[in-house]
């Protein structure tokens, strides 16, 4: 078994070690507003070092090194999204974190004042109707939503992913 | 040959993961489908080493890794995006309607509040928060994992509201 990887899979793992810490350091610039932004700056700072990093490197190129050398790049991606995505959108956890920063008992309408601060669920639903409206899968008319041809094969694709992966 | 091990560990995996959920979900085991996606991935990934331990000199552990990393996470991050999404649960509300038509009203006023009430249960019952009467209030470890959640989120430069970032 060879366990040393070779130098485009070496510079793929610097750079998925490096990713967050780029996130980090964007987060301390201020011009970079938007946590999507930031993440999507911060992937793309990753994928032109990569391509720089196997230019430079001296010595011949494998093109399995370089293939597996992608894919490990794109594996840190994915699991940086997954992890950053839930940080910054996840509703159960902004509704635990809202919960603590009250610092009292709260009922369930001032719960959801305190998730929205100050705001109310209804502030809540237009930002997730307007990711719906935005990517063409919902039309509103008439204060009336209806589901477009792209969102009922989103549905469809859910519902799929949702079978497959043993969620019901 | 390290590339078609890290396939097949990617074929179990998929076939694994799912099952396991079925299976929890008849047996009503108490893990969270996260962990049971992680106990899938560390069985398939041992089963693949260990496949590849029996053909010592052709076996290269980081091509295989490359693959059957980028292979579970695709999963994960379809299995995440499907996995209690907001938005993707309104257009799935949407085109279960016979005309799939859906007042926004509706939207507001039932299904998301349906969809807090959800998320306010799963606090309760995974201990992060206990309810006394109608106050909700967080409990010992609901602080802890409310203020690492918050140190987490100060470094990376993420708000505290969980909404969509929309470019105006």
């Amino acid at each position: 078994m060879n366990l040393l990887p070779g130098p485009a899979q070496t510079i793929a793992i610097c750079l998925s070690v490096a990713l967050p810490l780029l996130l980090l350091g964007y987060a301390r610039i201020a011009v970079i507003h938007g946590a999507g932004r930031r993440f999507r700056l911060g992937c793309l700072s990753v994928i032109v070092l990569f391509v720089i990093a196997c230019i430079a490197v001296p010595g011949p190129r494998h093109l399995d090194d370089l293939v597996s050398g992608v894919l490990l790049l794109m594996t840190a991606m994915m699991l940086c999204y997954v992890l950053f995505g839930l940080l910054t959108w996840g509703f159960t956890l902004t509704l635990l974190t809202a919960l603590v920063q009250a610092g009292r008992p709260l009922t369930s309408e001032q719960w959801a004042a305190a998730y929205m601060q100050g705001g109310d669920l209804g502030t809540f639903a237009h930002n997730r109707l307007k990711l719906l409206t935005g990517s063409g899968m919902v039309t509103m008319a008439d204060d009336k939503l209806a589901a477009t041809a792209k969102g009922l094969a989103v549905a469809h694709l859910v519902k799929l992913v949702r079978f497959s992966t043993g969620l019901g | 040959m390290s590339f078609a091990l890290g396939l097949i560990a990617v074929v179990v995996f998929a076939l694994l993961a799912p099952a396991m959920q079925f299976i929890a979900r008849v047996k009503a085991w108490s893990l969270a489908p996260v962990i049971l996606l992680a106990v899938s991935a560390v069985v398939s990934h041992l089963l693949g080493v260990l496949l590849g331990a029996m053909i010592p000199p052709q076996f290269r552990y980081w091509d295989f890794a490359s693959i059957f990393g980028f292979g579970v996470m695709s999963y994960v991050f379809a299995f995440g995006a499907v996995y209690k999404s907001v938005s993707l649960e309104i257009l799935l509300g949407l085109v279960d309607r016979p005309d799939r038509k859906v007042p926004v009203s509706d939207v507001v006023e039932r299904q998301v509040p349906g969809l807090f009430r959800g998320r306010t249960k799963i606090l309760v019952e995974g201990g992060l928060v206990e309810q006394n009467g109608s106050r909700f209030a967080p409990t010992a470890a609901g602080q802890i994992t409310a203020g690492r959640i918050g140190r987490l989120r100060r470094a990376f430069g993420i708000g505290a509201t969980g909404l969509y970032d929309f470019p105006d």
